[in-house]
């Protein structure tokens, strides 16, 4: 018996705020809107999440190295953007977003050569990269907005599985599970958190630490795009405000997650997927209740505020206990 | 004439998720006496002063300060109480200047209430020339070597007007001149009335400093000693509960063919170090001996490739490795134990398991670079059993053991490569006795099973008790090999002076 309780704590005890917030959530929705409870709406919270979802996976696993990139919002819309004008111009959406991945990556490598190899801080790095990106969209774009997307790439963002589960909230699941394992088990993820948590220890041990930065900025700029691709899909069209505030979307998702931008090595994907639902679950909570948009980013702000505090103390609690 | 008691910890309790750490401690610190507080790693020495500090609650006990009882909820609390805690890990802001770090949150005002300059500068000139300390007071602390640095952080608890400084390891990083200042300042503290806590694991500074010293062992007093009333065995046998010194200590040999492992040649690096020529063979254990700033450190990181170097020739078994590099030095089965043990040894936030594997994590992982948790599990256990670390499991965080498991952790991560050749620079500072004779056997076993091991230390006696011969090093240069046959501390003393 001890030994359960003691296992479910290992498991959740870090996870105890985020997991009591949900069921907040779901427990007062339920009784505020009969319409929360339902199958459909449940995965229309998933499908409006994605975008930030999977680009926060990305962000989680650059903000446990020990850095930070402010330009998935500017990657997303860029790469993105381009993918759907190549669609436009009759190239196959397979191709086209293969073309967007590989744009994604070089703004990855570009990101960790400024700061593995140059040594700039990640901050600056990626604020100098958001410019380039955003500038480029908004120079191509020209502020238009792209519809009329080939119907077999619309499937992505609109399709169901056994027509009830989209897909991207399947796209999402997989892609959060795949994350947990890699950074869990694989080498490279171990690799990963060793960095963050210490990069002088780290080298002495014979990581490649200017290797798993590439890693890890490159694989953050691509989920930037593959989020940036189903949200495109989903709604058959690229705006050339595509992505807006992205990276502090996805900062908060991870933050909210439990993952530390003082320090590197602390954090973990499920947390960030908690935070995701958190997010999402409030702002379907907002807009089900009927709040107005200005109301809601400002409630948002206080809502990060108060998980942080929450957590913030029972991470001191749990500190002073050892 | 009995002294009156100025710190009196009673019946203090304290346990931890269940283990108990302290089991009824019991602590007199009377007044201008300076009182050592020893015990292994483990023994609950830092949990005591913790509790002391307020940053650790007693689940029970009393503490009295001037007699009268007291509750310390918060360090501010103990500084409200004038002690002053002095740590290991130094505090000192690089960029502000030796008087500004003195008087740092007590900032001297002239009458408009802001802050003044010059009459800190000044102060700080006089405190420095009374405790005999040749600082400027205008330099910036960033400038000053880490001997100096503490001295700072010593003086800063008397500006305070700290009643009672309690130093943690204070000695640990000095050399034998600098010992001699510290004992200086310490005399002239005590002259000035202030009573001094000192923790150290170093016996001989223990000696000749304290007027009364406490052993805790197993969470519990187990003996008091004063002045001339003991000898240094006595110290260690209440420490550990038996005699170590000189067990299984007999003297190394090294077959004359025996292969070599390292070579370097002509090794030069601008202010740092100067044509250094070493060669080191198989089963050998060789020290390098010199004062902070002899260029120890340097040297053993450019031979592992942390910091680079401007010329010369480094072969690893005859080959030559022309840039080294951390990564590719560990393929080539040479490992480095560096000085900075929380800096760069471990990661913090990682477990036993992890950490005591960092640098082999890919032998214990298929094609694909995914880690097979068994085989590193049951390697973790294998290699933390035979470093003996005291652990609850190998899932336990390396940052909640004692300094000397830690340290043993981070061996156990360096021999966990199989190394040929294994540097090491001051691998027991900051570890107990105990452990310090554990991890000298753990390193002449694997001298004896083939390692080439290179000690870069400034503690004579680690290496006079070790190694089969020390390369002598003087600002940088090397000035003699020495047999350790016959060769005693204080030959060695005048050699590296």
């Amino acid at each position: 018996m001890k030994d359960k309780t003691q296992k479910f704590k290992d498991m959740f005890g870090e996870d105890i705020v985020r997991l009591s917030i949900i069921m907040l959530f779901v427990v007062v929705m339920s009784f505020a809107s009969p319409y929360f409870m339902q199958m459909k709406n449940m995965m229309n919270i998933l499908q409006n999440i994605s975008l930030q979802g999977i680009t926060a996976i990305g962000m989680t696993m650059v903000i446990i190295t020990g850095g930070i990139d402010i330009s998935v919002g500017g990657v997303c819309a860029f790469s993105a953007w381009i993918a759907a004008s190549l669609m436009k111009g009759d190239m196959n959406w397979g191709l086209a977003c293969l073309c967007a991945i590989a744009i994604a990556g070089l703004c990855g490598m570009i990101n960790a050569f400024s700061i593995g190899v140059m040594k700039i801080p990640p901050m600056i790095a990626s604020l100098a990269m958001m410019n380039m990106t955003r500038g480029l969209q908004t120079v191509i774009s020209r502020g238009t907005t792209l519809t009329g997307l080939p119907e077999s790439f619309q499937v992505i963002g609109q399709g169901n599985i056994f027509g009830v589960i989209p897909i991207p909230a399947v796209i999402i699941i997989v892609l959060y599970l795949l994350a947990a394992w890699f950074m869990n088990r694989t080498v490279l993820g171990r690799s990963i958190y060793a960095v963050g948590g210490n990069p002088e220890a780290a080298r002495v041990a014979g990581i490649k630490n200017a290797r798993v930065l590439f890693f890890s900025y490159i694989t953050c700029s691509i989920f930037a795009c593959i989020a940036g691709l189903v949200f495109v899909s989903r709604t058959n069209s690229a705006p050339s405000t595509l992505a807006n505030n992205l990276e502090m979307k996805a900062i908060m998702a991870a933050v909210i997650g439990g993952t530390s931008v003082t320090f590197g090595g602390k954090g973990k994907i499920l947390g960030t997927f908690l935070g995701v639902i958190i997010v999402g679950l409030m702002t379907n909570a907002l807009d089900l209740l009927g709040v107005s948009a200005y109301y809601q980013q400002f409630i948002q702000g206080v809502m990060v505020l108060l998980v942080v505090f929450l957590e913030a103390i029972r991470s001191n609690r749990a500190a002073k206990k050892h | 004439m009995e002294q009156k008691i100025i710190v009196n910890m009673k019946d203090i309790r304290m346990s931890f998720s269940g283990n108990e750490v302290l089991k009824s401690v019991n602590f007199q610190l009377r007044e201008g006496e300076v009182h050592s507080l020893m015990g292994a790693n483990g023994a609950g020495k830092s949990t005591l002063i913790k509790i002391l500090n307020g940053i650790y609650h007693a689940v029970s006990g009393n503490i009295e300060v001037n007699g009268r009882q007291v509750q310390i909820k918060t360090p501010k609390d103990a500084e409200k109480l004038g002690l002053a805690f002095v740590h290991q890990e130094l505090n000192v802001c690089n960029d502000l200047t030796v008087a500004e770090n003195m008087y740092i949150g007590n900032w001297i005002r002239n009458k408009r209430g802001l802050y003044d300059k010059k009459a800190t500068s000044r102060r700080a000139k006089e405190l420095l020339d009374i405790m005999g300390v040749e600082l400027n007071p205008d330099m910036p602390v960033r400038k000053l070597r880490t001997a100096e640095k503490q001295v700072i952080e010593i003086l800063k608890t008397m500006t305070r007007d700290a009643k009672v400084v309690i130093l943690d390891e204070p000695t640990s990083s000095l050399n034998e001149k600098e010992k001699e200042n510290f004992f200086g300042i310490i005399d002239r503290m005590k002259k000035n009335g202030v009573s001094i806590i000192f923790i150290s694991h170093f016996l001989e500074d223990v000696v000749a400093l304290s007027d009364r010293v406490t052993v805790l062992k197993d969470g519990v007093n187990n003996g008091i000693f004063l002045r001339g009333d003991y000898e240094k065995e006595d110290l260690v046998v209440a420490m550990m509960g038996k005699k170590i010194v000189g067990e299984n200590m007999e003297p190394l040999t090294v077959r004359e063919d025996a292969k070599v492992v390292l070579e370097v040649r002509e090794l030069s690096s601008d202010k740092k170090f100067n044509n250094i020529n070493m060669k080191i063979q198989l089963g050998d254990v060789v020290g390098v001996c010199g004062l902070l700033g002899a260029g120890k450190t340097e040297i053993a990181r450019a031979i592992l490739g942390l910091d680079e170097f401007d010329s010369g020739r480094i072969f690893l078994n005859g080959e030559e490795i022309k840039k080294p590099r951390p990564d590719i030095m560990i393929e080539k089965r040479a490992v480095l134990l560096t000085e900075e043990r929380k800096l760069e040894g471990f990661v913090p936030l990682m477990s036993i398991r992890e950490n005591a594997t960092l640098s082999v994590m890919k032998k214990m992982s298929n094609r694909l670079g995914v880690i097979d948790r068994k085989k590193q599990k049951a390697f973790a256990e294998d290699i933390s059993r035979k470093m003996t670390v005291k652990m609850s499991g190998i899932e336990q965080n390396v940052v909640s053991l004692s300094g000397g498991n830690q340290q043993k952790v981070v061996i156990a991560k360096c021999l966990a490569s199989q190394p040929e050749l294994f540097l090491l620079d001051e691998p027991t500072r900051g570890v107990d006795v105990y452990a310090k004779s554990e991890i000298y056997k753990i390193l002449r076993e694997a001298a004896k099973a083939g390692t080439a091991i290179v000690i870069f230390s400034s503690e004579l006696e680690e290496l006079l008790a070790n190694c089969t011969k020390i390369i002598i090093l003087k600002k940088g240069m090397i000035t003699g090999v020495v047999s350790t046959k016959e060769l005693t501390k204080n030959k060695l003393l005048s050699m590296i002076g």
